[in-house]
């Protein structure tokens, strides 16, 4: 089967000066997953699929890829495809020249080359468009272009850079959906870097967590979904209320904490999604200090001895004015429990 | 009534600036042997007879020769500089760029004696080979400056794109980088290449006797020289500076680099 | 990939050695003969240049010409610089050109049609004695005057373009605003149009401050011996009694006022930036 040591990154150190832009990373790619890096700006995350690229040196550390160490191959010789956030077209060239870059430096020509050009820009959709120029063309196309010029030369490895950050929503959407297809069809192991959370989850097999230059959390879309191990992924990743758990109780709080309860004593914080807080009863008690309309819910911003909390509850139910006096129950069979707050 | 003052300033502005060039230019059209205007007569004797007279040829050849070679050799000092800069996180990068500058900020009439004195007669070096010096450090600010704009244009990473699909730094720089900027060095050569020509006070000291620059020789020849020669001359290469501009204009923008 | 500072070194390393070498170097030798005698350092030539009456004439004459260039192109250049404005976006680019033209063309060729202009049989004074104005022509060549003239056409370009550019910056509502306001033309130039294009107007001054006091052809053709500035002095002391030391001390006083000059444009366009 597959290789799951196919990309593997050891105890990677990248530093500027006194900036540790990345700090001790080991992960390991199995051939044809598509990993996202996930994690706010400044995180690492960029630092680190660039160094993967090689244009970017490593202060310590190595990384092989399909069993061989590149840590000091070129980044001309690393066979690493780059999709760029800007896409970096080479706006001198047409779309067909663009793509049959990488092609002819492999000294391919003739019919040959016009296969694998055609090849890929029909894979990206773009026939008709070959003699345009990169400026004559939509965003959405240009990205495919720089799609279609990464893959023509089928790299061992095809990082993306937050590549649909530039699209308006509705091509996102699309674009996200034809990603998806060619990671099908091409079966090329892919690195997606994305400060969106939703596209992670929409896209990857696997989501690396990035912050402050280490690794937060990875595992499944699943796994940092619905069992997030600390504060920082779980606000990622949509539990905006996480309340911490001292001996006495809950922060704020103390003696909600019963025997009852035992089962998340253990944990040194909890964390509850707006749409887990229930409204109107319980033994928690606090004020409504914001609503919002969304459509189908409202959003109540309630403040609470154990702090801001946002609740979201169906239109249809009960309905809450600021300055209301409210009870409210944080179900603890609805928490997750998390390992640092 | 603002507006009629400011088009009659406009009008006026305009005339002065351009109107003394139609007078040397119906000048030169005189059939008569003094510079007057209006011109005594019509006949194109004196815009053919500049062509005839041995010194402004030489002169001009020179001056042709001078700017041509000084503008190459400033681009291929300038470029890479511009490039560096534009690109690298030079050490000193500010006192790079200054020291690059500097010879806009010193009047050239200083660097011309300058260059004579402690450069060209303690080398020994022949006319040719010191007014190249001179103009190449007067033109290499300018192609520092115009290749620095268009490179300003075009985003570092689409080099670093290029290093991914297998090109080397150096392939890069040719294959991308050169295409994408060629418009910026054909304006810097344009502006070079006028800057030298029209140059005056850093070739004053180095010229030597009999090799001189057309400017210079010009200069020298209106003490002497009352016929309509040096208006001919100097319309005509009015005329040359002006469509050269003009054409670069069209096909480059030049503008965009001023 | 940029991050190897050696390479970006090497790349500047020619231009770098070139300009130093060839132009910095001699220039800083040329600056330090007027401090140096064979007895040591001094500033004497300094002290014997300012007491000495043609050398401060001519400084003062240089200042006055500068400055009054400076004066009468901003003067021109507002004028003018709203009149083009006022053209419209596509007439502007090609007024904006014809400003641009004269510039590309040889100074000799510029100056030399002053000659045709003002002379004794030129077209001033033919004007002038067959207007009846005056029995005998004018002296107008060599004198401060012609100098000016040439000076004014030689720089304007420079400092239209600069305001040219600095009003089309302005806010586009700002003038009618004012109008509607109910400002009159002197109140909006002095409240509104001043203010906002500052910058442009120290830029463009600052050119054709510098344009003019380190102008060779012109105070040489149209002033000659005359009518000397600072850099036809400098070439009349090295030609004519090989005075290095006087010319040390005019380069010295030029650099001073070239760099203060470009200085400040530097300040201003790096502010501007920010």
């Amino acid at each position: 089967m597959s290789d799951p040591e196919y990309l593997a990154l050891r105890n990677i150190t990248i530093a500027y000066g006194k900036t540790v832009a990345v700090n001790d990373v080991s992960i390991s790619v199995p051939q044809g997953e598509l990993l996202a890096l996930l994690g706010p700006s400044g995180c690492g995350k960029t630092t680190l699929m660039r160094a993967i690229a090689g244009l970017l040196p490593l202060t310590t550390g190595s990384i092989a890829l399909n069993k061989r160490d590149i840590t000091r191959v070129p980044a001309n010789k690393r066979e690493v495809g780059l999709v760029f956030q800007s896409y970096a077209l080479f706006p001198h060239l047409s779309v067909f020249e663009n793509v049959a870059f990488g092609l002819r430096l492999r000294k391919i020509s003739g019919d040959q080359l016009q296969q694998r050009v055609d090849g890929a820009i029909a894979m990206v959709g773009l026939q008709g468009f070959e003699r345009r120029l990169p400026k004559e063309l939509s965003g959405g196309q240009q990205q495919r272009v720089a799609l279609a010029r990464s893959v023509v030369v089928r790299p061992s490895l095809l990082l993306l850079d937050e590549p649909l950050s530039n699209l308006d929503a509705r091509l996102r959407l699309e674009m996200r959906s034809e990603l998806h297809r060619l990671h099908r069809d091409l079966g090329v192991t892919m690195i997606y870097v994305t400060h969106d959370q939703t596209e992670a989850l929409a896209l990857a097999d696997r989501i690396v967590v990035m912050r402050d230059g280490c690794v937060a959390q990875s595992g499944t879309p699943e796994d940092l979904y619905e069992r997030p191990t600390s504060g920082f992924v779980a606000r990622f990743m949509g539990f905006e209320n996480i309340l911490s758990v001292t001996p006495e109780g809950l922060a704020g709080e103390p003696g909600r904490l019963d025997a009852a309860t035992s089962s998340v004593r253990d944990a040194r914080a909890l964390a509850w999604r707006p749409q887990n807080v229930v409204l109107g009863q319980g033994p928690f008690s606090g004020r409504v200090v914001g609503a919002s309309y969304q459509g189908e819910t409202t959003e109540y911003l309630i403040d609470s001895a154990a702090g801001m909390l946002k609740a979201q509850s169906p239109v249809v139910s009960q309905r809450f004015a600021p300055g209301d006096a409210i009870n409210f129950d944080l179900p603890f069979d609805r928490a997750v429990k998390l390992a640092e707050s | 009534m603002m507006r009629m003052l400011g088009f009659a300033a406009l009008g006026l502005a305009l005339i002065f600036l351009l109107g003394p060039f139609l007078i040397i230019a119906g000048a030169g059209f005189s059939s008569g042997d003094l510079l007057v205007f209006p011109p005594q007569g019509f006949s194109l004797r004196w815009y053919g007879a500049v062509f005839e007279i041995e010194r402004f040829r030489e002169s001009f050849v020179l001056s042709m020769q001078l700017a041509v070679g000084s503008t190459v050799l400033a681009l291929l000092l300038g470029v890479p500089a511009a490039y560096a800069m534009a690109r690298y996180q030079v050490p000193g990068g500010e006192w790079i760029r200054t020291i690059v500058t500097a010879p806009v900020i010193v009047p050239a009439i200083i660097a011309g004696l300058a260059l004579l004195r402690y450069t060209v007669i303690p080398l020994g070096l022949p006319v040719m080979a010191a007014l190249v010096l001179g103009h190449t450090a007067l033109v290499a600010p300018y192609a520092v400056r115009v290749v620095t704009v268009s490179l300003t244009h075009l985003r570092p990473d689409v080099e670093e794109a290029a290093v991914l699909l297998g090109a080397t730094r150096t392939g890069a720089f040719f294959k991308v980088v050169l295409p994408n900027i060629r418009n910026g060095m054909m304006a810097a050569f344009i502006l070079g290449f006028i800057t030298s020509f029209n140059q005056v006070p850093v070739s004053l000291f180095l010229t030597g006797p009999g090799v001189t620059t057309l400017p210079i020789d010009m200069l020298a020849a209106m003490e002497f020289v009352y016929d309509p020669s040096i208006a001919a001359l100097s319309t005509l290469l009015a005329l040359m500076s002006v469509s050269i501009v003009l054409i670069a204009e069209r096909v480059l923008g030049l503008s965009r680099y001023v | 990939m940029f991050a190897d500072r050696r390479i970006g070194l090497a790349l500047a390393a020619p231009a770098l050695l070139f300009v130093g070498l060839a132009f910095l170097l001699p220039v800083g030798i040329l600056l330090t003969e007027g401090l140096r005698t064979p007895a040591g350092w001094t500033l004497s030539r300094f002290t014997t240049f300012f007491t000495d009456p043609l050398a401060l004439e001519v400084t003062f004459r240089t200042l006055r010409l500068g400055f009054g260039v400076t004066i009468m192109s901003a003067i021109i250049g507002y004028a003018v610089a709203l009149a083009v404005i006022e053209t419209g976006p596509g007439n502007r680019a090609r007024m904006t050109a014809l400003f641009i033209l004269p510039l590309m063309i040889s100074p000799v060729a510029r100056t030399y049609a002053w000659i045709v202009l003002l002379g004794r049989t030129g077209l001033i004074n033919k004007a002038v004695v067959g207007l009846g104005l005056s029995d005998e022509p004018l002296r107008l060549l060599f004198t401060e005057t012609a100098v000016f003239i040439g000076l004014l056409q030689l720089f304007l370009p420079l400092m239209v373009l600069s305001l040219t550019s600095a009003l089309e910056n302005m806010p586009a509502d700002v003038l009618p605003a004012a109008r509607v306001l109910g400002a009159g033309w002197l109140t909006i130039f002095f409240r509104v149009i001043l203010p906002l294009t500052r910058e442009g107007l120290i830029v463009g001054g600052t050119l054709v401050f510098t344009g003019a006091v380190t102008a060779y052809i012109t105070p040489a053709v149209l002033g000659g011996a005359k009518v000397l500035m600072l850099e036809t002095l400098l070439y009349q002391r090295v030609s004519v009694a090989n005075d290095i030391a006087t010319a040390s001390v005019i380069a010295a006083i030029l650099i001073a006022m070239s760099i203060a000059t470009h200085s400040l444009i530097r300040r201003i366009t790096t502010r501007r930036r920010a």
